[in-house]
């Protein structure tokens, strides 16, 4: 498989957000700015590399049967280093993501990755494949992020867009805005994949 | 069984060089973070109580002798200028919030003013009661006098008179009487 | 905290799935039944459960000293492991059971609600007790809303559901209303 066709695959067409539907929690709690999207987005692609790539290194060493336990082993380790340095050195960021930097373990994107790309292919592509999705994921919640922060509090990246007369819709920066908008986003993104297959065929 | 000690093994090593992978960052880390925390912290106390450069923690018994029966005073730090005078003192409180615990950092002077306030942490609704941490809010209990007791209204005009938050009426009065406890504590403990 | 106050802003204030975002995967994937939702509901409190209380003590007896970067590996570890050990005592135990809870076992180890119970309860400074009431308060919060949802859902398949919004999308936006609606417990604690 071509290299770019597997950067392609992990950012647009298999993203995991808005296709495969996995590893949502996060996505939903920490979109309230797109600031936390953005560091969220590339906490998640730094362990994703990490994990792939170590994952592919050892796929040949790693018996089947205990590869479950194994994997799960080298992603949390990822995620601890991250976590330390991001406490280290990107404190207040930390403190927003809060909770959702260790859960990054139990984010199903990671484990599939390891499963289904990293344990089956070679270091460069799992990488590639790792970069693509961890990007994939990361430019969901841009979007995400992005759209709940104008929507729900009138700025980008902290900065006023509209001026004091504008009255934003609180309900977007609040839990049930993610859900809902959410929803809409991938209801769109549904449908134009469908209308493009149509084109297509 | 040959086979069961072997995966055992493999995750054995797995498992061990993880750990010592973490052991190691952990040591690079730890320093920065401890850094990082006691600065957050040294600012939060310079933010409320500006002319003092250094702080000193109250320890447990002294707090128990200022607080009294108030449990919700979890750290008071006496802060003190350049030439070691102490100028002033630093709460920290827990009040009940509309959306559950918040936390906040009081500043009094020796002089009996609020130097300052700020919110920590807290769990308000966004747009609405989160607006406590904006400055407009913040900045309205600065440089009031510690004699009075301070009220929220709409308009500010009185001495004793700090900023309401619109529609947030449950976090202005949480904040409020946390001050005003703080407050009363400085009068009778620590105010000469 | 007193745990009656831990119980209810665990299962309606912050409730962990419409309110924290916990436990999203399970919630939209397993809730198109009120049966499998039921039964997911009560695989999760059993677990739960059992693993905030392992994690607390694991945390306190060993973790703390001088080894709270472990955190999460270990976590996760005891988590995979309990797991395991549930689904074969069960087995062996009880196939009735086993029949009901066996096929939601092994999505358990990957529900953020699991761990993050366990991580919160050490962060919120718990002891014991309080731990307890923590995990059972979360587990039955996400019990609520999952057999809530399944409720719903049951529903809109019969519905006339435009089709960009079919499954998933629809979904996500019943589980936004839902959340509006537990926004009224809020400024109960």
């Amino acid at each position: 498989m071509k290299l770019s066709k597997v950067f392609y695959n992990g950012l647009i067409k298999d993203n995991p957000i808005f296709v495969q539907l996995i590893g949502m929690c996060s996505v939903l709690a920490v979109t309230t700015s797109v600031e936390n999207g953005l560091g969220m987005g590339l906490a998640v692609t730094g362990v994703l590399i990490g994990s792939n790539l170590v994952i592919s290194l050892l796929r040949k060493v790693i018996p089947d049967k205990i590869r479950i336990p194994a994997f799960v082993v080298i992603i949390a380790t990822f995620v601890t280093i991250v976590e330390m340095f991001m406490k280290a050195y990107t404190q207040e960021l930390y403190n927003n993501l809060g909770i959702f930097i260790p859960l990054i373990v139990v984010n199903c994107i990671i484990l599939a990755r390891a499963e289904a790309f990293a344990s089956k292919n070679n270091v460069l592509a799992s990488v590639v494949d790792g970069l693509g999705m961890g990007l994939g994921y990361t430019l969901a919640l841009l979007i995400l992020g992005g759209l709940r922060e104008i929507l729900g509090a009138g700025s980008i990246f902290g900065k006023e867009l509209f001026g004091p007369a504008f009255e934003p819709a609180l309900i977007f920066i609040m839990p049930p805005g993610a859900f809902i908008l959410l929803g809409i986003l991938i209801a769109v993104f549904n449908s134009v994949r469908k209308k493009k297959a149509t084109t297509e065929s | 069984m040959n086979e069961i000690l072997k995966l055992g093994l493999i995750l054995f090593i797995i498992t061990a060089v993880s750990a010592s992978v973490l052991a190691v960052s952990n040591n690079i880390t730890e320093p920065r973070i401890a850094e990082a925390d006691r600065k957050a912290n040294d600012l939060a106390k310079q933010e409320v109580l500006e002319t003092a450069e250094e702080f000193d923690i109250l320890d447990e018994g002294k707090l128990k002798e200022v607080a009294g029966s108030n449990s919700n005073i979890i750290e008071i730090n006496e802060g003190y200028s350049k030439e070691g005078e102490i100028v002033g003192y630093t709460f920290k409180t827990k009040v009940k919030g509309y959306g559950g615990e918040m936390e906040l950092i009081i500043g009094i002077s020796t002089e009996g003013e609020v130097t300052g306030i700020n919110i920590l942490n807290h769990g308000e609704t966004p747009g609405l009661g989160a607006n406590a941490t904006e400055s407009y809010f913040t900045d309205s209990f600065k440089n009031k006098l510690v004699d009075n007791e301070l009220v929220a209204v709409k308009d500010p005009s009185e001495d004793n008179e700090v900023q309401a938050l619109t529609s947030a009426t449950i976090t202005t009065t949480a904040v409020v009487d946390g001050v005003n406890i703080v407050r009363e504590i400085y009068n009778s403990k620590l105010a000469n | 905290m007193s745990i009656f106050t831990i119980l209810i802003s665990t299962v309606f204030v912050n409730n962990f799935v419409l309110a924290r975002f916990l436990g999203i995967c399970p919630f939209l994937g397993v809730s198109n039944k009120i049966e499998t939702a039921t039964g997911m509901s009560i695989a999760v409190t059993f677990v739960v459960t059992l693993s905030s209380i392992i994690t607390y003590i694991i945390q306190k007896l060993v973790l703390n000293n001088g080894l709270e970067y472990l955190q999460t590996i270990v976590f996760i570890l005891v988590i995979a492991a309990l797991v395991q050990f549930v689904e074969m005592v069960i087995k062996k135990t009880s196939p009735t059971l086993y029949n009901a809870l066996g096929v939601y076992l092994p999505l358990i180890t990957t529900n953020c609600v699991v761990l993050g119970v366990a991580i919160l309860n050490i962060q919120e400074g718990f002891n014991l007790i309080q731990t307890i009431f923590n995990a059972v308060g979360a587990s039955v919060g996400f019990g609520i809303a999952l057999i809530l949802i399944s409720g719903i859902r049951e529903q809109l398949e019969v519905a006339d559901v435009p089709e960009a919004l079919e499954g998933f999308p629809i979904a996500l936006i019943t589980a936004g209303l839902m959340s509006i609606a537990f926004l009224g417990f809020n400024g109960l604690v």
